[in-house]
C-alpha cells in the first residue's frame, strides 16, 4: 500500500481564488457574502449568495475554452489548473494514463439546465439548443478538467451532493493508495443557481445575509459556489519529483442514513467518525480539530455536536464551520473543508467560525473557534461532509511526518 | 484477490420488466424498432409520437401507495429495479448486514425535469419561492440512490456517478474498488434514466437530421460481490467481472483519437482479465445503428477483433437512447443469452462505452446460467 500525500491546493470561492487569496481569508475570517447577480433574486425575500464575482476562467484556464463549457465545469477546471500549479507538477513529466480526476458536484451543470428552462419557458421544447444541451450532463466536470489537464486516466463525477468533494478525495485516495495511478487531481464544484436557493428557503433553511453556524440564532445556510481542488499523488510520487507534501490523507469513512432524505442523523454520523478513525488507524484523542459540515440550519449544527459528542466524548476539540466565511458550495464544500484543513495543518492555525454571537446551550462545551483564527499546533484534522440523501463521508488528514 | 461476482438483477426497459422481457425482443429480432406509442404519458408534446418508454409502468401498484406521492419517475424505476435485483439473488437485508450492503448508481443529469421543473416553477409562479418543499430532494442527482437506500434500509456506502454513456461502466469502477477496500461486502451497481418530455427533446435535438434514435427509458441494477462471498453465500454466479478499465482521451470525439483510444482501453481490459481477442464470444456496445454515430466504437471493436467471428447486440437499436442506463442494458442482454442456456457457460464478453466528451472504458465479463445452478 502507498503512502498519500496532498502536494497542490486549487480553491475557486467567493473569499479568494488561489492559494494565498483564500488563506488569508481565512486567517483574516472575511464572509464572500453578496447580493445574488446569478440570477434575478427579485421577489425573494432573502437575495444573498457566496457568489465569485472575479472568475475570469480564461485567465487560468491553459486548454479549455470556455465558451464551450458550463459554470460548474469552468470552477472545476480552473480549480484543478490552479492546484498543479501549486504542486509545481509539470504534467509532461507523467505518463497520462496515470493521471486521474474524480469531481463530486450536488447539481452539476445547474447553470446549463436554468438556461435550458429559460428556452423551454421562453419558446418550448423545440427551441431547445444543442449546444447547451451538449453542456448539461453531469459527467462534464470531471471531463472538462482531465481535458484541461490532458490526462487520460479515470475521469469520473461523483453527484453524492454536499459530501461529494470528501467522496471524490476518498476515491483519489484509494486509487493511489492501490497503485492505479500516481497523480489524482479531486475536489469538487457547483454554482449558484434559482432552483437551489428557492429550495432551501422554501424548506426554511436559507439565512438572510449571514451564515452564522454553531450560533444560538442561526437560522440556514446560504447557497454559494465555487470550484475547489487538491493535488494528490503517492509518497514515492511526490518524493522523486522533489515535491514538497503539505499532508498526508490517513483513510476516510462512508456511510448512509438510509433514514431520511434531508434531515440528517446523528447515530449514524458517529457510526460514519467511527468508520474513518477506524479506516485511518487514529483514535478520537488524536484529532486536534474538526472541520465541521456546520451547514448553520438548526438541525444540521445540534446533530452533527451531537454525534460528536458521542464519539468523543468530555474532551472536545475545536470545531469551526468556514461555511461561515464562503456560505454552502454544495458539491465543493468537503473539497473547500480540505483544503483550509491542510492550510490549517501546515500555517498553525485555526480557522474561525464567523458571524457568531450568542453561545447555544444545547451546544456546550462546542469550541466554534469564535469570529477569530487562532494559531494552534494541529497535526490531524477529521473533515466532515453529510448529505441530503443521508451520504455522509468524512475524511481524515494528517501532518506529514 | 478475488474476482468480482454478479449474483442478481433488476432490468426494466422499454420492452418490460425482467430479463424475460429482454429475451423476448432479442430472439425476436434485433432490427431497429420505434417503440411504444407515448402520447399519454405527458401533457407536454413530444418530439416524436412514439419512444422507447415503459408507457404501462404502474408505480403505485409496484410500490405501494405510502411513500410514492413525491418520487420522480427516476427514483421509481430505480426503487423498482433494486427490489427486483435483491429479489433475484435471493439476498436478504436485515439489522446483521444492512451496513455492509452499499448502493452504486449512475445517472446523466439526475433528474432533467425535477431540476428543471423546479426552476420553472420559481420563475412562473406569483412568487418565485413559491416551490413544492417536498419535491426540492427530487432536483439533487442522488436523490434516486439515497431512496434506494432508505426503502430498502441499506446503511453501507451509497455513491451517485455522473457519466452519461459512460456511467454504467464508471459504476462498476466505483463498486469494484468500494468491495476491494472491504468499505461494503455487497453493492447495488446499476444505472437509471428516465424518459421525460425533457430527455426525449433533448435526444432529438442532438440527434443528425436523419437518425431514427429516440429517447429510451431503463433502470439497470445488479447484486455485485466479492466472489469468495457469493459463494459462502451460496448465490448463483450470473456474471463474473473479470476486469473493468475507464480512461479519457483528451480532445473528445472532435480529436480523430478516439476510436484508437478507445482500442487501447478495450485491450488494457482484456490484457488486464488475461483474454485473448479470440477468446471474446459476445460484444454489447452503445451503437446506435447510425454509422456516422458509430464510426468510434465500431472502429475500435474492429481495430481489436478484425474480422473474427463476433456475435454483437446493438441495445440502443431495440431499447432507444437510454444514456446512463445504456451500458446496464448492454450487461442485461449478456445476462439474457446465459441464463437458460448452459451451452454459454464460461463465454467471455465485452461491455464498451464512451462519451462525446472523452470518456472511454470496457468492461470484460464471463457468464453463467442458471440451469447448471454454478454457484459463487
Amino acid at each position: 500500500m502507498n503512502r498519500v500525500v496532498i502536494t497542490g491546493l486549487g480553491p475557486v470561492s467567493s473569499i479568494g481564488i488561489g492559494i494565498s487569496e483564500f488563506d488569508a481569508s481565512l486567517r483574516e475570517g472575511r464572509s464572500g457574502i453578496s447580493r445574488i447577480t446569478s440570477f434575478d433574486p427579485t421577489g425573494f425575500p432573502h437575495v444573498c449568495a457566496g457568489e465569485v464575482h472575479h472568475f475570469q476562467p480564461e485567465t487560468i484556464l491553459r486548454r479549455l475554452n470556455p465558451s464551450f463549457w458550463g459554470r460548474s465545469t469552468l470552477f472545476a477546471a480552473a480549480a484543478a489548473r490552479l492546484a498543479v500549479e501549486d504542486a509545481q507538477l509539470d504534467l509532461d513529466q507523467v505518463s497520462s494514463g496515470r493521471v486521474g480526476v474524480v469531481i463530486g458536484t450536488t447539481c452539476g451543470e445547474s447553470a446549463v439546465v436554468e438556461a435550458l428552462t429559460a428556452e423551454i419557458v421562453e419558446r418550448g421544447f423545440e427551441a431547445l439548443s444543442p449546444e447547451l444541451l451538449h453542456q448539461s450532463p453531469g459527467n462534464r466536470l470531471a471531463h472538462g478538467v482531465s481535458e484541461e489537464l490532458g490526462a487520460a486516466g479515470v475521469s469520473l463525477t461523483l453527484g453524492t451532493a454536499c459530501s461529494a468533494s470528501n467522496y471524490a478525495l476518498g476515491y483519489a485516495y484509494d486509487s493511489l493508495r492501490n497503485g492505479e495511478a500516481d497523480v489524482m487531481v479531486a475536489g469538487g464544484a457547483d454554482a449558484v443557481c434559482r432552483w437551489v436557493h428557492a429550495g432551501f428557503f422554501r424548506l426554511g433553511a436559507l439565512a438572510r445575509d449571514a451564515c452564522s453556524p454553531f450560533d444560538r440564532d442561526r437560522s440556514g445556510i446560504l447557497t454559494a459556489e465555487g470550484g475547489s481542488a487538491l493535488v494528490l499523488e503517492t509518497l514515492d510520487h511526490a518524493q522523486a519529483r522533489g515535491a514538497r507534501p503539505y499532508a498526508e490523507v490517513f483513510g476516510y469513512g462512508l456511510n448512509c442514513d438510509a433514514d431520511h432524505m434531508v434531515a440528517p442523523n446523528a447515530a449514524s454520523i458517529a457510526a460514519c467518525m467511527r468508520l474513518a478513525h477506524h479506516n485511518a488507524s487514529i483514535k478520537p484523542s488524536d484529532i486536534d480539530y474538526i472541520c465541521a459540515h456546520g451547514t448553520g440550519t438548526r438541525a444540521n449544527d445540534s446533530t452533527e455536536a451531537q454525534a460528536i459528542r458521542e464519539v468523543f466524548g468530555e474532551r472536545l476539540p475545536p470545531i469551526s464551520s468556514i461555511k461561515s466565511m464562503l456560505g454552502h458550495t454544495m458539491g465543493a464544500a468537503s473539497s473547500f473543508g480540505a483544503i483550509a484543513s491542510v492550510l490549517a495543518i501546515t500555517g498553525g492555525f485555526l480557522p474561525p467560525t464567523i458571524n457568531w454571537t450568542n453561545p447555544d446551550l444545547e451546544l456546550a462545551g462546542l469550541d466554534p473557534v469564535p469570529n477569530k483564527a487562532r494559531p494552534a499546533k494541529i497535526r490531524v484534522v477529521q473533515n466532515n461532509g453529510f448529505a441530503f440523501g443521508g451520504n455522509n463521508a468524512i475524511l481524515i488528514l494528517g501532518a506529514c511526518a | 484477490m478475488t474476482s468480482l461476482a454478479v449474483t442478481g438483477c433488476g432490468i426494466l426497459c422499454s420492452v418490460g420488466i425482467g430479463l424475460d422481457a429482454l429475451a423476448g425482443v432479442l430472439a425476436r429480432d434485433c432490427e431497429a424498432n420505434p417503440g411504444p406509442d407515448v402520447g399519454d404519458l405527458y401533457t407536454d408534446a413530444l418530439p416524436s409520437p412514439t419512444g422507447h418508454a415503459l408507457v404501462d409502468l404502474n408505480f403505485r401498484q409496484l410500490l405501494g401507495r405510502k411513500g410514492t406521492a413525491f418520487l420522480d419517475r427516476r427514483s421509481g424505476l430505480a426503487l423498482i429495479a433494486c427490489g427486483r435485483a435483491l429479489e433475484d439473488s435471493g439476498l436478504r437485508v436485515d439489522d446483521g448486514n444492512r451496513h455492509r450492503i452499499g448502493v452504486t448508481l449512475g445517472t446523466t443529469w439526475g433528474s432533467l425535469k425535477s431540476m428543471s421543473d423546479y426552476t420553472k416553477e420559481s420563475l412562473l409562479e406569483e412568487r418565485p419561492y413559491l416551490v413544492n418543499p417536498a419535491l426540492f430532494p427530487n432536483t439533487v442527482m442522488n436523490c434516486a440512490a439515497g431512496q434506494a437506500a432508505i426503502w430498502y434500509g441499506l446503511k453501507g456506502p451509497n455513491a451517485t456517478i455522473a457519466g452519461g454513456q459512460l456511467a454504467f461502466l464508471s459504476v462498476l469502477v466505483y463498486a469494484a474498488n468500494a468491495l476491494r477496500c472491504g468499505y461494503a461486502d455487497i453493492i447495488l451497481a446499476g444505472a437509471v434514466e428516465e424518459f421525460t418530455p425533457h430527455t426525449a427533446w433533448a435526444t432529438h435535438q442532438t440527434q443528425p437530421d436523419k437518425s431514427p434514435l429516440t429517447a429510451g427509458e431503463g433502470a439497470a441494477i445488479f447484486v455485485v460481490e466479492r466472489s469468495d462471498g457469493a459463494k459462502s453465500a451460496d448465490r448463483h454466479l450470473d456474471a463474473e467481472v473479470m476486469s473493468v478499465v475507464t480512461g479519457f482521451s483528451p480532445g473528445g470525439e472532435q480529436s480523430g483519437g478516439m476510436s484508437s483510444a478507445l482500442a487501447d482501453c478495450i485491450r488494457r481490459a482484456l490484457a488486464k482479465a488475461n483474454v485473448k481477442p479470440d477468446g471474446v464470444s459476445f460484444v454489447a456496445t452503445c451503437e446506435t445503428g447510425d454509422e456516422d454515430q458509430d464510426r468510434i466504437e465500431a472502429g475500435a471493436v474492429t481495430a481489436v477483433f478484425g474480422s473474427a467471428d463476433v456475435e454483437r447486440v446493438l441495445v440502443k437499436k431495440i431499447l432507444g437512447e437510454c444514456n446512463a442506463a445504456t451500458g446496464g442494458l448492454q450487461l442485461a442482454t449478456l445476462l439474457v443469452l446465459h441464463r437458460d442456456d448452459p451451452s454459454r457457460d464460461g463465454h467471455i464478453s465485452l461491455i464498451t462505452g464512451w462519451t462525446r466528451d472523452g470518456g472511454i472504458g470496457a468492461a470484460v465479463l464471463r457468464g453463467w446460467s442458471r440451469v447448471s445452478s454454478h454457484h459463487g
